[in-house]
């Protein structure tokens, strides 16, 4: 870590800390016009779980505490198109859940940039299922 | 960061996907915790996956004392079962975040998933 990131660590203010008493989630939406392989998904929801756990512990850290703590549950969905991914995100951001996109180097499988997964939570499931539950199961 | 699953479960995608992302999140962990400059590159490599396959758990464990014997971080993930598997089963190996021709030495010769 360098100096100035350590200074800022110390002095920046601590987002405020909430308690979260309900089961919470982390929901991984995956791209299914991309047919994209058994592994390639796998990777792909390891990406969104990442790199959704890491960003949400600096916005939302009193979820991501919650979340592990309950033992990290999470569930991996299925949407037809990147649009629906898209309209996702957006209403995930009115209600101030956390989101994480992943858009994919294009090393295998399927072209550079491709919007392969979309993480939502960690979150309280109530309002994720609000917002996901017409998706089915992958 | 390398996470080799199972293949006699028979686990579905999503099932596959789960646990895999459960292996890569503990890593993660591990690694910011102790090994925060290997972690730091890893993230800014694009954090790296590759999905792996082995036959069964004799392999999956076989696998995760080489990584300890190594010296890298790895998680072995047993899963809840609360769907597909009996409670207690271990499904996923998660290796890494390493150096990656330290994970080659263990994981070179296995397929891709």
């Amino acid at each position: 870590m360098g100096l100035r990131s350590f200074l800022h660590r110390i002095t920046a203010p601590r987002p405020p800390m909430i308690s979260v008493s309900e089961g919470v989630k982390l929901v991984c939406v995956v791209n299914q016009r991309l047919k994209m392989g058994k592994g390639k998904i796998a990777a792909q929801v390891g990406h969104a779980s990442v790199g959704a756990f890491l960003e949400a512990g600096v916005t939302h850290p009193g979820y991501v505490e919650a979340w592990l703590g309950q033992g990290q549950k999470k569930i991996c969905l299925k949407a037809e198109d990147e649009t629906i991914l898209m309209t996702l995100q957006e209403q995930a951001l009115q209600h101030n859940i956390p989101t994480h996109l992943v858009r994919d180097a294009g090393h295998t499988q399927i072209p550079k940039g491709s919007t392969t997964v979309l993480a939502l939570g960690p979150f309280e499931e109530s309002e994720l299922d609000t917002l996901t539950g017409h998706l089915k199961l992958l | 960061m390398a996470l080799i699953v199972r293949q006699d479960l028979g686990l579905s995608t999503g099932k596959t996907a789960v646990q895999c992302a459960h292996a890569a999140v503990q890593c993660t962990l591990v690694a910011r915790k102790s090994a925060s400059r290997l972690f730091e590159r890893w993230r800014a490599g694009g954090a790296r996956k590759i999905s792996l396959t082995t036959k069964d758990v004799e392999s999956l464990h076989r696998l995760a004392s080489a990584a300890q014997q190594a010296n890298l971080i790895f998680h072995l993930v047993v899963d809840a079962g609360h769907t597909e598997v009996a409670p207690g089963t271990v499904t996923v190996l998660g290796i890494g975040p390493a150096p990656r021709r330290a994970l080659d030495a263990i994981v070179g010769e296995l397929s891709t998933l």
